[in-house]
């Protein structure tokens, strides 16, 4: 009983400790989508509440929103990946005995630490079409006669971002894998060895199911993340040409920020909440589970 | 001992830190700080123009302190309405006339009218606002109520390198006067230079990126071609007429056929534009005032104030237009959530009096909507600042005013325009005909502008 009690008041210490950083959250993130949900409901800023439906409405028939939303699936699912395979060639490679091994680390970071935007900027200056590297180097190795319009062809706009992103998102994959790479008992390899396993067997049989639980989480996680993907994009194409690189998050910039569509932007942003919602409950399970 | 010692010296810490605050409120009490952002400072020029401005404006008001907020021109708006929505924000702001009336009906600027009714008239009977030319007043006020000043008035002209077209076999003083010989001279510049077989120079540089400065481009073409955006009540988009098809016609088969335009155009902004003519990669550009000075600035040695050259805009042959260009019109403005509205106030009157406004001129060539500045557009007596009327850039720019137009002026305008700059990139891309992706602007358009019909009112078919 007095077990019991002790307990009790440890936990409600602890509870006490986090209370200020839980409030915090409440204010920082629980407010604003709080205000945005019922925003999207009715333009409370300018009219007071009342209620309409009328956003969603909208929503249902626009056209320019579901291209956004196909572009943003498709951006997603691209991204992540390769995320997923660059992360874990990476990863891989980063766990094994190699002379050097931290620094590879640190140099296999380096494109995760460079902000959204400026990664936006510097590929957009690699991608120009007369003065970039990228057709420079192409042409000078006579791969290509023309100048290849990397971010004005609407073929290749898409792909173009991808690329981009693919190499400034990779290490966030690549650290959780590795992390759960490191933690694979070696003893298990070393059995499998023993039996005669070759390394594509080990990869299959010992690698893969040891890090499936960390998988589901960096998938998780990468897939919420690219959905709110914003500065990149915008940067490289502001979702031109015409609107095949305009993903979800530009349209809610846009509506917002620049034609002044505070309820509609609102509207958007709930169903991409609603989504990213939905994608975040195997990582909760996971997590719980564990628990 | 020790420890009375001690506790001596803090004591004398305290209160000497005590003292140092007390100085440094006093300083500070009776000084207002004033907030004062524009996208300008982020221009070199400008940025140093600026600062001789405030540093002035603090000399005459030592009670003052002017804080400077830098912000880009294409994110201005994001950054403005997110501190206003958020009840802060700079105090005074810089905006072009794109967002103006969006701002206005927002609610996001301070009425100004009681200001300019205490400034009362001067001794000779004038009113305060009497400087100004009445067609930009009008876009500063809704409903009686004034909410900012003008700030440039200009109109868009061709400006052109010579030597370019000397090396393509061009005589420089005779300039294309109608859009089919514009087209012809484009295609005359667009050569190969330096014989390695790939094109380096192209006769048209222009921004097609999804941004406010496309339509300052664009406009010119389509109100020479005898069509608008919208109908004059503002109640239906006015794309549908074969004046406007034409015209955006035009303008993609510059790029789609005639190949006059350096490649990746959909990517080019209008500071992208003016790089391609400082460094010789475009012979002709859509510019304005600004123009001349941010190539100098560029690249020195291309000397863009002896070999550029600016005209009147071409015409359409066969169509008597009534404007064939576009008029670019800033404005300044006081934040309705600012704390010291008389010294915003204060700050607002020094950078549009006249003696400011000619310095923008005189650092920036960027001409006045002030009549004592650019001269008397509306009246031909009011003599203005000699040496703006003397430029051969601005003497081009101030003529072209009469047949300058300016965008409609509704709270809609950005989205409206943003539409129909993504209906070019879907041209310019082959992503759809040039009919095909002005019929989905039309149909857009008209959806926005529903707010402007009666219930039952039918659109005109496409």
């Amino acid at each position: 009983m007095r077990g019991a009690k002790a307990r009790l008041a440890q936990q409600n210490q602890g509870y006490l400790f986090i209370l200020p950083c839980l409030l915090m959250l409440l204010l920082i993130l629980g407010f604003p989508a709080v205000m945005a949900v019922l925003n999207s409901f009715s333009p409370i800023w300018s009219k007071g509440f009342s209620f309409t439906l009328e956003n969603y409405r909208r929503l249902i028939h626009d056209v320019v929103f579901w291209n956004a939303l196909a572009n943003t699936l498709l951006f997603v699912g691209s991204t992540v990946a390769l995320h997923f395979v660059l992360g874990l060639a990476v990863a891989l490679a980063l766990n094994a005995e190699i002379r050097a091994r931290r620094f590879f680390r640190i140099l296999a970071i380096l494109p995760w630490t460079v902000p959204d935007v400026i990664s936006g900027l510097v590929w957009r200056f690699m991608y120009n079409p007369t003065s970039g590297i990228i057709n420079d180097v192409l042409m000078k190795f006579h791969l290509t006669g023309n100048y290849i319009e990397w971010l004005g062809s609407p073929s290749l706009a898409m792909p173009s971002i991808i690329l981009a992103d693919a190499w400034r998102g990779y290490p966030f994959v690549m650290i959780i894998l590795l992390a759960g790479l490191q933690a694979i008992p070696r003893t298990l390899y070393e059995a499998a060895r023993v039996d005669g396993a070759s390394s594509l067997q080990e990869f299959w049989h010992i690698t893969l199911p040891n890090l499936k639980r960390m998988i589901v989480i960096a998938l998780a996680l990468d897939i919420i993340w690219q959905f709110r993907r914003f500065g990149l994009v915008y940067t490289m194409t502001q979702g031109g040409p015409g609107r095949t690189t305009e993903i979800l998050s530009i349209m809610v910039y846009k509506q917002y920020f620049k034609f002044f569509n505070f309820e509609y932007a609102s509207a958007i942003a709930v169903v991409m909440a609603i989504i990213m919602l939905a994608i975040s409950i195997p990582y909760i399970r996971t997590i719980v589970r564990r628990a | 001992m020790l420890f009375k010692e001690v506790l001596a010296v803090k004591r004398v810490i305290l209160f000497l830190s005590l003292v140092l605050l007390v100085s440094l409120t006093a300083m500070g009490a009776g000084t207002v700080t004033l907030t004062f952002s524009d996208w300008h400072l982020t221009e070199p020029v400008w940025e140093q123009s600026l600062k001789e401005a405030v540093a002035a404006f603090e000399a005459e008001n030592p009670d003052i302190k002017v804080q400077l907020d830098y912000v880009s021109y294409g994110e201005k708006e994001t950054k403005y309405t997110t501190a206003i929505e958020a009840g802060v924000g700079p105090d005074v702001m810089h905006l072009h006339a794109y967002s103006l009336r969006s701002f206005i009906e927002k609610g996001y600027l301070l009425d100004l009218t009681s200001f300019i009714e205490a400034e009362g008239a001067t001794w000779y009977g004038a009113d305060f606002l009497d400087p100004w030319y009445e067609a930009t007043l009008q876009f500063m006020e809704m409903d009686g109520h004034y909410y900012a000043l003008p700030g440039d008035f200009m109109a868009m002209v061709l400006f052109y390198n010579s030597e370019l077209f000397k090396e393509a076999g061009l005589d420089p003083d005779k300039p294309p006067t109608t859009w089919a010989e514009f087209r012809e001279y484009a295609k005359k510049l667009t050569r190969d230079r330096d014989g390695d077989g790939k094109i380096d120079t192209w006769g048209f540089g222009t921004p097609a990126l999804i941004n406010p400065g496309w339509e300052l481009r664009f406009s010119p073409i389509l109100f020479a071609f005898g069509a608008d955006y919208l109908t004059p009540d503002n109640k239906f988009c006015a794309l549908n007429t074969p004046e406007a098809i034409e015209a955006m016609k035009f303008y993609v088969e510059l790029y789609t056929v005639d190949g006059v335009m350096p490649p990746g155009v959909t990517a080019v902004g209008a500071g992208n534009a003016r790089e391609q003519m400082a460094r010789e990669q475009v012979a002709m550009v859509l510019g304005c005032g600004w123009t001349p000075p941010i190539v100098n600035g560029i690249n020195p040695d291309l000397n863009a104030f002896q070999i550029l050259r600016a005209v009147p805009l071409p015409v359409k042959a066969g169509i008597d237009a009534e404007y064939t260009t576009t008029a670019w019109l800033s404005s300044w403005m006081i934040n309705k959530n600012t704390k010291h509205p008389e010294e915003a106030w204060k700050l607002l009157k020094f950078i549009t009096d006249k003696a400011q406004e000619e310095k923008w001129f005189r650092d920036n060539r960027v001409q006045s909507s002030r009549k004592d500045v650019s001269g008397g557009l509306e009246d031909p007596c009011i003599k203005g600042y000699n040496e703006l009327l003397c430029d051969p850039f601005s003497k081009v720019i101030a003529a072209e005013l009469t047949n300058a137009k300016f965008v409609p002026q509704i709270k809609e305008w950005p989205e409206i325009i943003e539409i129909v700059n993504i209906a070019a990139q879907e041209g310019l891309t082959g992503q759809k005909t040039v009919e095909a992706a002005l019929k989905n602007a039309y149909d857009r358009i008209n959806e926005i502008l529903s707010v402007y019909r009666e219930p039952g009112e039918a659109c005109p078919p496409f």
